[in-house]
């Protein structure tokens, strides 16, 4: 078709308006606002974050990792992402096959129950866990008198990870498996593939993208949330103090080098979480 | 091999599907299930394949006297050609015929060069030679419908159900590969079940055909015997001949 339409383009380029397009100046004005506003609430803090981190140059810069508290906050932050990302992605890889696959009684509310990380606020996922098994808690005695620790210490802060980070995922797999069918993991079956072939050999390249995707922002949360993991964890420092609780203990000491310095860390991970998204992105749309 | 299919009834809520419906293909036979839209043909020969399960009751279904009720889609190994093919996008068409047999367990898996012979072999068969290197979605919708029929041919299916085979088809191609497959069938003489909405396809191809009407079986019969003697009004208002 548009071989058969685009014989001469150059010859017949003439200016096509559309019904829907609108006028130069106020085209100008949308673009201008939105653009603007992007570079005010995003742009601009991201430079300032660099900005006051390279306030000392490299060498200042460098310093502020030389640091136990910090090198020993970025460590457990990794711990934490280490243990919450591969289990997040069970979770909802599981969730999404269930939810897209059968037809069972409460598939409605589990739909609900796997969005709820986005409408609770942290504060609140950190609460329940306190409640529950802190010194006062429900549990607390029990886990006391086994002398098991969760709040204020690592288990603590990887279940509130857990939960403020379940729902990417599963988010992003359900509307893709749904729309994918499985007719291809039907026409496996019949060629003799059990669940675990099928799975591995049909699922998982269909969906290998989008997995992908809703891993990068499941680790990009679980490395930077902040409310849910103060609540439990106690800012013990050299003990329980995340990368993100680390550096408003920084600021708070107007430690301002390092405390932009390890904020640049989080940063540089949301940058490259934006390019592998894109990226991804891209994949996605293309298979 | 022999299906037998005895009382299967299926509903969804509150939706009949199919209602007792019976009947018997025998071993080397072509049969087509024919009727309207909601007529039940794909859900029957989903249950057949076992990719859906009939209610619980006294129905049964039996492959060559065996009775296969029970049994998975993955135990019973019937050859299924989905309606829009279900081909693996993200295997070359070499991989899509080769994937029955690379999943087989070790003691039965054939060596990695007899895979690539049958392969080779059954590319000629679908004419389609030197194209085991593409992607699906590189093919037409002639090409991809005979990579599909050799992908469930490969494991050497006792029994070959196609949905639909040829509906997504032009007119055009749709007779060449409707000449083929009989062909193919006569060769092979695998017994072949495939549903079809049109009556020029279904009494071109099949030795037996099979009327479905709501969930019922109306009339099963050769294509003259259909014509000759209509059972009942619709069989005789859906073949567009007049009853006597």
């Amino acid at each position: 078709m548009a071989a058969l339409i685009d014989i001469h383009p150059a010859k017949h380029r003439t200016r096509v308006r559309r019904a829907t397009a609108e006028s130069a100046w106020s085209r100008w004005l949308v673009i201008s606002i939105a653009v603007g506003f992007m570079g005010l609430m995003f742009v601009l803090p991201l430079v300032v974050i660099f900005q006051e981190a390279f306030r000392k140059g490299w060498e200042g810069y460098v310093e502020a990792f030389d640091d136990r508290a910090t090198m020993h906050a970025i460590w457990l932050t990794l711990q934490v992402a280490a243990i919450t990302v591969p289990l997040n992605t069970i979770f909802g890889l599981a969730a999404a096959w269930c939810v897209s696959r059968f037809r069972f009684r409460g598939k409605r509310l589990l739909t609900s129950l796997i969005e709820l990380p986005l409408w609770v606020s942290p504060v609140n996922a950190g609460l329940i866990y306190v409640l529950l098994f802190g010194a006062q808690g429900f549990f607390g005695p029990s886990l006391k008198e086994h002398g098991i620790k969760i709040i204020f210490a690592l288990p603590g802060i990887v279940l509130s990870t857990i939960f403020v980070t379940f729902t990417f995922v599963a988010r992003v797999l359900t509307p893709q498996m749904e729309a994918q069918g499985q007719a291809e993991e039907e026409a496996a079956m019949t060629l003799g593939a059990n669940g675990f072939q099928m799975f591995w050999r049909v699922t998982i390249p269909k969906i290998k993208w989008g997995l992908l995707y809703g891993i990068i922002l499941c680790n990009a949360r679980s490395m930077g949330e902040f409310g849910a993991v103060s609540v439990v964890s106690g800012h013990i420092r050299n003990k329980t103090n995340t990368v993100p609780l680390h550096i408003e203990v920084l600021y708070n000491e107007y430690q301002f080098v390092p405390a932009f310095a390890v904020a640049s860390v989080l940063t540089l991970l949301a940058l490259a979480t934006l390019i592998l998204k894109t990226l991804t992105t891209t994949k996605r749309g293309a298979a | 091999m022999s299906i037998h299919i005895h009382n299967i009834t299926k509903t969804f809520g509150n939706f009949n599907a199919l209602k007792n419906v019976n009947l018997e293909v025998k071993t080397g036979e072509l049969v087509a299930l024919l009727g309207p839209s909601g007529s039940g043909k794909t859900t029957l020969l989903r249950i057949i394949a076992g990719l859906e399960f009939a209610d619980e009751g006294e129905g049964s279904i039996e492959f060559h006297g065996t009775d296969v009720t029970n049994r998975t889609a993955y135990e019973r190994k019937a050859g299924f050609v989905f309606q829009n093919y279900a081909l693996f996008n993200h295997m070359t068409v070499a991989e899509n015929i080769a994937f029955g047999l690379r999943v087989m367990k070790k003691p039965q898996r054939p060596e990695r060069e007899d895979i690539d012979k049958s392969v080779t072999e059954l590319l000629r068969r679908i004419a389609l030679e030197g194209y085991g290197g593409r992607y699906p979605s590189q093919l037409s919708g002639g090409q991809k419908q005979r990579v599909a029929l050799a992908r469930a041919l490969a494991v050497g299916p006792q029994v070959l159900l196609l949905d639909e085979p040829f509906g997504a088809l032009d007119a055009k191609v749709r007779k060449t590969l409707r000449k083929w497959l009989r062909q193919f069938h006569d060769e092979t003489k695998v017994t072949t079940l495939f549903v079809t909405h049109d009556q020029d396809e279904a009494f071109e191809l099949a030795d037996r055909v099979v009327i479905l009407n709501e969930g019922d079986v109306q009339q099963v019969g050769s294509p003259q015997s259909l014509r000759s003697d209509p059972a009942n009004e619709f069989v005789a208002d859906f073949l567009d001949c007049v009853m006597i």
